[in-house]
């Protein structure tokens, strides 16, 4: 602080080192070569900075893009992927209910044909029991015929001899010559 | 004066950096043009020194890295383009900051600082059993380590920008007018590397700290 102070004092003896001031010796203070070589600088450094700060900024815009195009790309995948389930799950809808009413019919069927089925056994059982019915009563009268077969027979057998056997011959010849002469 | 330049240093990381930045993305586009274009490059160039150096956890300390290397890059570069010698001032120069040893000791020490703020705050007071890997024989060199590294860092940048500030000068004052002019160019490019190579051990320092013993 001391020796600032001593300088502006000293500040009457211009231009003398030791003091504030401007160096107007060109060559010492080196302008021309600094000019040259800013301007050198500036010359290729500019072309230089642009390429690349060019390229950076084509680089962000070529990546936003392709972003952009990744995202449309992956919109109308999703869309797409979208109407395909929709379609299904009405197709699926539909199976469904034609599923449904399939059932039903099917039921419905199996019912009648077992009706049916059940129908033509009772008819079976009928007949079956109509047929059994009439064999019994056949045999009965088969029985029944037998039997008065064999009494009439028992009867015959006891009480025929050589006369009633001479009178039931002759009767037997009148009808028949009677029969012969109506159908003559 | 180390005090001063540090706490320099961190203003400028502050308000500098941000107010340029507010100023450059008024209106943030989705493309971007212009300003933000280069401000976004900057930013992705220092994101992947960090991120390359440091690993997973590289978030926090880009500000720092980043205000390490725009501070040093355009303290380089204006030293080394502006024609600062137009002004005299009685006691010193104007030249770019880091010509000065101050400066860089003030920046080598904010990266020792920072190294030690991550590990500590990562792992605890474990972070001084990394002394001892992997052998307790290594100690001596792993605490040597902690000296020499910021001298290092601040002697190398110190050593490159005044190096190639005399050198332009010596040759100024011996042929003033087409010579110093591939050994100005050179001094850019170098001051430029110089800058990314010090961002770059500063990110590789935190990161190592960081790592700790998993």
């Amino acid at each position: 602080m001391k020796n600032v102070t001593d300088s502006f004092v000293s500040l009457g003896h211009w231009p003398s080192a030791g003091s504030f001031g401007f160096n107007t010796d060109i060559l010492a203070t080196n302008l021309i070569n600094l000019s040259v070589v800013l301007g050198v600088l500036i010359f290729f450094g500019k072309g230089v900075l642009s390429d690349l700060l060019d390229n950076r900024k084509q680089r962000i815009l070529n990546t936003i893009r392709n972003s952009e195009e990744l995202r449309e790309g992956a919109i109308e995948q999703l869309e797409k992927a979208r109407a395909r389930l929709r379609k299904i799950e009405i197709e699926a809808d539909e199976f469904r209910v034609n599923g449904y009413s399939e059932i039903e019919r099917e039921k419905l069927n199996l019912i009648d044909s077992t009706y049916k089925t059940l129908e033509q056994l009772e008819n079976y059982k009928n007949e079956t029991i109509n047929f059994e019915q009439q064999k019994a009563s056949n045999q009965v009268r088969q029985r029944v015929f037998q039997q008065a077969l064999q009494g009439a027979l028992g009867t015959l057998n006891s009480c025929l001899n050589n006369e009633l056997h001479l009178r039931t011959i002759s009767a037997n010849i009148g009808i028949l010559a009677a029969m012969k002469q109506i159908t003559d | 004066m180390i005090l001063d330049y540090i706490l320099s240093v961190y203003v400028h990381s502050k308000c500098i950096h941000s107010k340029c930045i507010c100023i450059a993305v008024r209106n943030p586009q989705t493309i971007p043009t212009g300003g933000q274009n280069f401000f976004e490059y900057v930013l992705e160039f220092i994101r992947d020194v960090s991120k390359t150096q440091i690993g997973e956890e590289y978030g926090p300390w880009v500000p720092f890295i980043g205000t390490m290397f725009l501070f040093i890059f355009v303290s380089n570069w204006s030293g080394a383009l502006l024609p600062w010698k137009i002004i005299q001032l009685p006691h010193g120069e104007l030249a770019a900051p880091t010509n000065d040893i101050n400066t860089t000791v003030a920046l080598a020490l904010l990266t020792s600082v920072a190294y030690f703020y991550a590990g500590l705050t990562k792992n605890g007071l474990s972070y001084f059993g990394k002394y001892i890997q992997p052998t307790p024989i290594l100690l001596p060199i792993n605490i040597l380590e902690d000296f020499t590294k910021p001298l290092s860092l601040s002697f190398r940048l110190f050593g490159n920008i005044l190096a190639d500030e005399l050198v332009v000068v010596v040759l100024v004052s011996l042929v003033p007018s087409v010579v110093p002019i591939p050994v100005m160019f050179l001094g850019l490019f170098t001051s430029g590397i110089q800058a990314l190579i010090f961002a770059t051990l500063a990110a590789a320092y935190i990161g190592e700290s960081m790592e700790g013993h998993h």
